[in-house]
């Protein structure tokens, strides 16, 4: 029996017979009531004093604000939260952003440790709107990992088994998304809520192509397997994916799932946010040491309104420096400017030593994708997989189009069409 | 107007009784359901709706607007049921008129048997404050961030809970199961028990 069928099996147990309670003429008590009440003072001028504590005014209030973001929305955060918030009511834009979610938790031990969930701006392109992510972990948080796959199919930067055991991630899409059939390896079916999911039992197993070979990577083994479920529920694609010993293992954490309301939902998002007002000033001190282009004005990294860590404001300042850049070389190369087109390559080649870069690299990879670009400025080519890609094109993968700063003449020529519209 | 005027004059008594009847108009049902699902006798059902009601009078400046009314409203039921022997019954109107109407429209409960009886004999297995959480949750319809509020706790450890305890009653009824393919069950059940 699965936990989820409970449900009607206690729904069937209840005792009060409703088409006869409705027959109870309530109505007609009303005046008995009212008699009742006679000479006794109502507690209309009481003072309302909550049976619950209020949750902390900071993270409301970021909260609220990230309801009203338009384009990437997420919670990144260093640490979780312990024994968890008690409740209060939540403002209706707060409760538009957690129901554009699927609502879904991991019961505890489980707690969530990030959320991401890519917003309706105008440059996310329409395949990704709405869709997200979040982590789930028990015990400590655990970093962001950077794994590496060198040319021979040695994994490196994987956390340990016991690490990433303790992991689990789901993901969502709105629509109905076809199943991988093909590349799903030995799949097999488990329940999860109300549907059933297909189950890939080998997702750890990867492939390097290349022109001339496919190349099998297994970065797990007996005991170690990434296994990922994915089903269809309440207009979203879901996918629930983690490192576990065994298929057993896997099931257990697809019946942690539970579906919670938005309060819930938002009581479980861990409390440690950056403050929104701390914006214009975390936006300066992480300019030290980045060189800029002339014209750049601070006020053009935008206070996107998100709850943010510090990541992901690092990520604004690094990456609209570097589109600006990626801009001037760009048009610098178009018409053979190369005074221009050096002194971008130089401002770069300098990111290597941008301080909010390497306090970024310990949670995620978009430092590694700046300083890649970087380091192929002066080829004009970036190569990978075998083959040579025109570099500009590339550097659009730092987000410039979603900050309204495209790298590529032709999207540039888009957006001003659009701006002009 | 001021608050002064609002808060002691006839206005302020048709304000409160507005918002008194309405509240007994939008949850009464369901509290009456509430407390025939926990105690044995309908009777004492319409005195737990009575003195709920009188509780939610002399404290409606304390009943939260909204969607956070009803929650309030079960955990005052709550106590009021709690109390329910200890305290000396007042005679309500609405008390009589309630158990009159209850006489009338609800005989007895409904007897429980097969698969329901399993299941209340399983529930009557848990403890105390699980089964109540399980039942806010499954017969009164309650989020379970509402009934953390009921029973006074944060929605987190109350999720938490809820789900070790639907694990635990899952567990019981798969025993119960193994037992009764082995070596028969029996089908009477006392809904005392379960309460």
């Amino acid at each position: 029996m699965r936990t989820h069928e409970l449900q009607p099996l206690l729904a069937t147990a209840d005792p009060v017979d409703w088409k006869r309670l409705r027959a109870v003429d309530l109505g007609a008590t009303e005046a008995d009531l009212l008699a009742d009440l006679e000479g006794v003072p109502s507690g209309l001028r009481e003072p309302a004093p909550r049976p619950w504590r209020s949750r902390p005014r900071r993270l409301t209030f970021a909260l609220a604000v990230a309801a009203l973001a338009s384009a990437v929305v997420a919670f990144l955060f260093a640490t979780g939260r312990e024994g968890g918030h008690p409740s209060r009511a939540y403002g209706a834009e707060l409760v538009r952003f957690a129901e554009s979610t699927p609502l879904l938790l991991l019961d505890e031990p489980w707690r969530v440790q990030s959320v991401y969930e890519a917003g309706e701006g105008a440059y996310m392109p329409r395949s990704s709107r709405g869709e997200g992510s979040m982590e789930f972990v028990t015990g400590p948080a655990i970093p962001y990992e950077s794994t590496t796959i060198s040319a021979d199919g040695t994994v490196r930067g994987m956390a340990p088994k016991a690490v990433r055991q303790r992991k689990v991630e789901l993901r969502w899409h709105p629509g109905k998304l076809g199943f991988p059939g093909p590349i799903v390896h030995r799949p097999v079916e488990a329940p999860v809520l109300d549907a059933t999911a297909l189950v890939n039992t080998r997702a750890e197993t990867a492939y390097i192509v290349t022109r001339t070979e496919k190349k099998r990577i297994e970065s797990g083994g007996p005991g170690d397997r990434q296994m990922a479920a994915i089903w269809h529920e309440g207009g979203y694609t879901l996918e629930l994916r983690a490192w576990v010993p065994n298929l057993a293992g896997f099931k257990e954490r697809l019946d942690w799932l539970s579906r919670v309301d938005s309060e819930t939902w938002l009581d479980a998002m861990p409390a440690k946010v950056v403050k929104s007002t701390e914006h214009d000033a975390a936006v300066r001190e992480m300019l030290k040491g980045i060189p800029v282009p002339s014209g750049f004005r601070p006020s053009q990294i935008p206070d996107e309104g998100l709850t943010t860590n510090r990541y992901q404001v690092g990520a604004s300042v690094a990456g609209i420096v570097s589109c600006l850049w990626f801009r001037q070389w760009g048009k610098a190369r178009r018409a053979h400017d190369r005074a221009a087109e050096e002194e971008a390559e130089r401002a770069m080649a300098s990111s290597k030593r941008w301080p909010i870069l390497h306090e970024m690299a310990k949670d995620g990879a978009y430092p590694e994708t700046v300083w890649k670009l970087a380091a192929e400025m002066p080829s004009g080519y970036r190569e990978y997989a075998g083959h040579r890609w025109r570099l500009l094109p590339q550097a659009e993968a730092l987000g410039c189009a979603r900050w309204g700063l495209p790298v590529l003449p032709r999207k540039q020529q888009l957006q001003r069409e659009r701006r002009n519209q | 107007m001021t608050p002064t005027q609002i808060e002691t004059g006839e206005l302020g008594r048709e304000l409160a009784e507005a918002r008194f009847s309405q509240l007994y108009r939008d949850q009464g049902r369901a509290i009456l359901a509430y407390a025939l699902r926990r105690v044995e006798d309908p009777e004492d059902a319409a005195d737990v709706v009575a003195e709920t009601f009188l509780v939610v009078w002399r404290r409606l400046g304390e009943v939260p607007i909204g969607s956070g009314a009803r929650p309030w409203l079960y955990a005052v039921a709550r106590g009021v049921i709690a109390n329910l022997h200890r305290t000396e019954r007042r005679k309500t109107r609405l008390g009589q008129r309630l158990a009159q109407s209850l006489r009338t429209e609800l005989a007895t409960h409904r007897a429980p048997s097969g698969e329901t009886a399993e299941v209340l004999r399983a529930m009557s297995a848990l403890n105390e404050d699980d089964r109540e959480l399980l039942l806010l949750v499954s017969w009164e319809g309650l989020t379970p961030s509402e009934a953390a509020r009921v029973i006074g706790s944060s929605s987190l450890a109350t999720r938490s809970r809820l789900h070790r305890a639907r694990r635990r009653l899952r567990a019981l009824l798969e025993e119960r199961q193994a037992a009764s393919s082995q070596g028969g069950s029996n089908p009477e059940f006392d809904m005392e028990e379960a309460r």
